[in-house]
């Protein structure tokens, strides 16, 4: 068991900085969750904590022991790969025994540690098999088995569940889930999927070529996202943009003149931009209301697609100042045509504004 | 599988056995003559491919035993063929044996670790190696030779030597094994290496077993490379008693006297470790060692 610190860690490859300085605490026991598009550096970062790649500046601590120069094996970390990485030559049980093999721990020893993570991950009867005859999920198992039995300080996940389908994905989200509570054991997980980031985390890392954008709970992230970047990415389908001008602003309340000439108000406190500058207005999809009459904070826009998921109705409004569709979540019976002309509630506690840097102003609920 | 054929289909599958017919006749012929030399009776290069009369003479010759000719003269073997045959395997699974030991080890560092000038030293290597042996032939005897006044067992006329300096044309089978290493996930070895795993303890327990058929093919190359090789063989060696095979099978044939006969039953003993070792070699050779380790 330990926690982690990260300072200004930075790596490149040759003359490409991947990593541009972050700096990170993780608890001991903490389920944290690095989440950003792919390409962003989550690999790269967790690689580094690893010790399969090594950390061009910063310090590594992982418990109270810098760890900058120790090799993988004395970091008292285990991973477990996208691609599961499993020794194809190897049964199962030989797979996760490997570790302590290397360790030269005793045979009973080994043998229990084994029994005990196949008992934890329901793959008893295939101890015997070769990689080779597992499906896609069970070699998953296999992999997370094999970091068990090390009983490491530290678990690290690349993209664990990327390769597996929709459902079993959402099985597995669940039994790491269970995992973390049974072993209570500092977990780092790596992820472009928002959603799994948000089920999964105690605290995410939402990250963004290369920087940390924001750290915080899932649903500090969802309520109150430090920038455009965070907002978007958080939330599913994200959240709406429209771009329109700061009219005035008080401690608790601004006012903001979207592209289209309608008014609206947000909760938050915009005091430090000047009246008349350019800001981006956000709301999310759940939201923004349907069923309302034109007035104060509303807009109008056209449907341009209708998605019908049964419990849930998503519409697609052309808006002006908005580069995408303008997305509304609306009970799975209600009725509107594509053409239609709509009226948008926009609820101002719900609202959210972005100065022209993307960073959010506070909201004041 | 049973893809709806079109009528065509069986003219074509008939013209396709004929043709590969013809190939493996093409191919066969060759070594049908010389089986067929080898039982003749006499000496002869010439003749039909079915030989009128089966005589046994050549064989027993080359087996080390001695029979009667026609003419109630006792004809002892020239030459100790089996002698050669032993000297031959001998220096062709010492040599494998560490063409494969040292190739291995390179390719892994070519195939997984950083260094400077990683790919121009790979070229270079092959570059090298690309140059036909005989033009070094000179300068290979120079070195044994004065190596040999060092270091006897390394000298002229020594087995060691020409393990030695088979042992060196390894670069093709570096390449070969770096290629197949370099289809196999890294991610395999980097999770051995979080599970504990020194690098050597990667390689041995984790990226070695995985490469089993390449190692096998390549001890394959290098024991066939060996066993039929005859230009530095007979640079390094002289006496009799230590010529390998393909040397000393030559000696057959010298100006006056072409005992065809006696060549070509030397010459398919010759193969006969070549076929042994492949035979013995293939059940290592399979296909898909690295399934199911990553999604591919
Ligand atoms: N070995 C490498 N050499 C050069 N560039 C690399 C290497 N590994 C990763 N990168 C680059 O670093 C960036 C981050 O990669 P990665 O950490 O794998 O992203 P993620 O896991 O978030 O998708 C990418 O732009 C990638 O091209
Ligand atoms: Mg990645």
């Amino acid at each position: 068991m330990a926690g982690l610190v990260l300072k200004g860690i930075k790596k490149s490859y040759g003359d490409v900085q991947t990593l541009h300085g972050i700096d990170l605490e993780i608890q001991d026991g903490e389920f944290i969750v690095f989440v950003g598009p792919s390409g962003c550096g989550k690999s790269t970062l967790l690689r580094s904590i690893a010790g399969l790649e090594e950390i061009s500046a910063g310090e590594l601590y992982i418990g109270k022991k810098r760890v900058n120069d120790e090799p993988p094996s004395k970091r008292g970390v285990a991973m477990v790969f996208q691609s599961y990485a499993l020794y194809p030559h190897m049964s199962v049980h030989e797979n996760m025994a490997f570790s302590l093999k290397l360790a030269g721990a005793s045979k009973e020893e080994t043998n229990a540690a084994v029994d005990r993570a196949a008992k934890i991950l329901q793959i008893e009867p295939l101890l015997d098999r070769k990689p080779k005859a597992l499906s896609g999920g069970q070699r998953q198992r296999v992999a997370i088995g094999r970091a068990i039995v090390r009983k490491p300080d530290v678990f690290l996940f690349d993209e664990p569940l990327s390769n597996l389908d929709a459902s079993l994905r959402v099985q597995m989200r669940v039994e790491l889930s269970k995992l973390h509570g049974e072993l209570k054991s500092t977990m780092i997980y790596v992820t472009h999927d928002q959603v799994e980031a948000m089920t999964l985390a105690n605290r995410i890392v939402v990250l963004s070529a290369g920087r940390i954008e924001q750290v915080g709970a899932p649903l500090e992230l969802y309520h109150r996202p430090a920038n455009l970047f965070v907002a978007g990415f958080i939330g599913s389908p994200k959240m709406n943009f429209v771009s329109g001008q700061l009219i005035a602003a008080d401690e608790k309340l601004a006012q903001i003149k979207l592209k289209s000439g309608a008014v609206v108000k947000a909760a938050v406190d915009a005091r430090r931009l000047k009246p008349g500058a350019a800001v981006t207005f956000g709301v999310r999809p759940e939201h923004a209301s349907i069923d309302v009459e034109p007035g104060d904070s509303t807009m109008a826009g056209k449907i341009q697609v209708v998605e019908r998921l049964g419990d849930t109705t998503y519409f697609y409004l052309e808006v002006a100042g908005s580069e995408t569709s303008f997305i509304v979540r609306a009970p799975g019976d209600k009725h509107a045509k594509v053409g239609e002309n709509i009226v948008v509630g926009l609820p101002l506690q719900r609202c959210y504004v972005f100065d022209e840097k993307g960073q959010a102003c506070p909201v004041t609920w | 599988m049973a893809i709806v054929l079109d009528k065509s289909h069986r003219w074509r599958v008939v013209a396709a056995h004929l043709g590969l017919i013809a190939f493996i006749s093409l191919c066969m012929f060759p070594f049908l003559m010389i089986l067929s030399i080898s039982l003749r009776p006499g000496n002869f290069a010439v003749g039909s491919l079915i030989p009128d009369q089966i005589s046994f003479e050549h064989w027993k010759l080359a087996l080390g035993i001695s029979y009667q000719a026609e003419d109630g003269s006792l004809v002892t073997p020239p030459f100790p063929v089996l002698l050669w045959l032993w000297n031959s395997i001998k220096v062709a699974l010492i040599s494998a044996f560490i063409a494969v030991l040292l190739s291995t080890t390179a390719a892994y560092a070519f195939a997984r670790m950083k260094f400077r000038g990683k790919k121009h030293w790979m070229t270079a290597l092959l570059l090298m190696q690309m140059f036909p042996t005989v033009l070094a032939l000179i300068a290979i005897f120079s070195i044994f030779d004065y190596l040999g006044s060092y270091v006897k067992v390394l000298g002229v006329d020594s087995h060691w030597a020409l393990i030695l300096a088979y042992a060196g044309g390894i670069a093709l089978h570096v390449w070969t094994i770096k290629g197949y290493y370099d289809t196999i996930p890294v991610e395999i070895e980097e999770a051995a290496v979080v599970d504990g795993a020194t690098h050597w303890q990667a390689f041995k327990y984790v990226l070695l077993p995985m490469a089993k058929p390449i190692l096998m093919v390549v001890f394959l190359l290098a024991f066939i490379g060996a066993i039929i090789e005859y230009p530095v063989a007979s640079v390094l060696l002289h006496q009799e008693a230590n010529l390998t095979l393909a040397v000393g099978s030559k000696l057959f044939l010298y100006e006056q006297k072409y005992l065809w006969g006696d060549f070509a039953a030397a010459a398919i003993l010759s193969g006969m470790p070549i076929t042994l070792v492949f035979v013995l070699s293939q059940r290592w050779m399979v296909g898909g060692l690295t399934a199911g380790g990553v999604k591919g």
